[in-house]
């Protein structure tokens, strides 16, 4: 994430398209902001758009302006989001959405540096970085066929992919501690420590909205919990009871993303799944489980205790486990 | 009718969290559609909490278990 944070810095400054690339919830807006702040477009207006918010025939309308009685309801003149953002910056989001009909119309603007009001035959030059963001990998759409390719590569000069948040679990308390600073100084209230339970939960839990699920759980708590330390109790429900932890087997992605894989994040993961499969399997019995993943039941307690996972297994059936 | 290790599954999905907290939460008894766990130890937090963590367990063994119906903490 540092490295990206580098990187935008360096790529601010100049004029060329950026992509960014990044599920939902990690940040393309903010880094689309950045972009922007960091530019010596900064005192230019920042234009974000959704593209996947309008219906197709509005998005060329939104995006480029109308002339009076262009189409029924255009009662008057109307600039579009490129000829507010002018001098600035625009981020146009979910850039996958646009349909193939807008896609072309985009493509003439990005490269004349031109628009043309919807009803109008005026051209208006304008002077406008785009900045882009997706959720899909638009390499593979346009291999699809469903994304223009002329497109792709006037848009994707700059490519940035932002990571999704379990892929870098390690930021998880640094951001939840920054969240819930922010939300209980909201509420004029010191904050408080995350109990190791709610870490274990935060860090096992597979985040799918990113870092603003990650939000979204932090002002619930600041609202609701009232204890010294943030306790277990006041973890929202979704995020507890979540059946990441026990899969019944273990799921291998395909990754589709041009983004980088860690080897051993992966290989940690699939470790992980495996054990607690086999430990629940094996009703906790660690003998039995050692069996079931074919290894000593020596290793594999080495390997619960490196992996750090609980001794639930031991813990939770003792009656049943006898070892 | 539900078993006992239906109810074991779910219940020990929060079980390593509570524990890491220095509490415990034992599954005391199943009979009919019906689950009785026991907490213990200062692990949940505030009054509010508990009653939060009750209810989301209630409420996923509800969704996960076919036929359950109600949580009893002793």
């Amino acid at each position: 994430m540092r490295a990206v944070f580098d990187y935008v810095r360096v790529v601010a400054d100049s004029d060329s398209s950026i992509l960014i690339t990044g599920e939902t919830g990690t940040g393309k807006e903010l880094i689309a902001n950045l972009i922007h702040q960091a530019s010596h477009r900064r005192h230019k207006p920042f234009v974000p758009v959704s593209c996947a918010i309008f219906a197709e025939t509005l998005i060329e309308s939104e995006l480029f302006g109308h002339e009076r009685g262009a189409f029924t309801g255009a009662i008057k003149d109307r600039p579009g989001r490129f000829e507010m953002a002018e001098g600035g910056t625009i981020f146009l989001d979910d850039v996958d959405d646009v349909p193939m009909s807008v896609q072309v119309k985009l493509l003439r603007v990005l490269q004349n540096r031109v628009i043309e009001r919807v009803g109008s035959t005026r051209a208006l030059p304008v002077d406008v970085r785009t900045v882009t963001g997706t959720k899909r990998d638009l390499r593979q759409l346009v291999a699809e066929g469903k994304f223009r390719e002329d497109l792709y590569y006037r848009l994707n000069v700059i490519p940035i992919t932002l990571p999704p948040l379990r892929e870098r679990r390690e930021d998880i308390p640094l951001l939840a501690d920054h969240f819930l600073k922010r939300f209980y100084q909201r509420r004029e209230q010191q904050a408080r420590p995350l109990s190791p339970g709610v870490l274990q939960a935060f860090m096992r839990y597979p985040w799918p909205g990113n870092v603003r699920e990650l939000e979204n759980a932090c002002e619930r708590i600041a609202q609701t919990c009232t204890c010294d330390t943030v306790k277990i109790g006041c973890v929202p429900i979704s995020v507890l009871f979540h059946r990441s932890t026990e899969l019944a087997e273990p799921v291998i992605e395909t990754h589709s993303h041009p983004s980088s894989v860690s080897l051993e994040e992966r290989l940690r993961d699939v470790e992980q799944g495996l054990i607690t499969w086999a430990l629940k399997v094996a009703g906790g019995n660690k003998s039995k489980a050692a069996e079931l993943l074919q290894i000593k039941r020596s290793t594999l307690g080495d390997r619960i205790k490196k992996l750090g996972l609980p001794d639930y297994g031991d813990e939770g059936s003792r009656s049943a486990a006898t070892d | 009718m539900v078993t006992k290790e239906q109810v074991e599954v779910v219940v020990a999905r929060i079980r390593p969290f509570i524990q890491n907290d220095g509490g415990d939460i034992e599954l005391v008894d199943v009979s009919g559609n019906k689950a009785t766990v026991r907490m213990s130890g200062n692990c949940v937090g505030c009054p509010s909490a508990s009653m939060t963590l009750f209810m989301g367990l209630e409420q996923a063994l509800r969704d996960e278990v076919p036929g359950f119906e109600e949580l009893v903490v002793v």
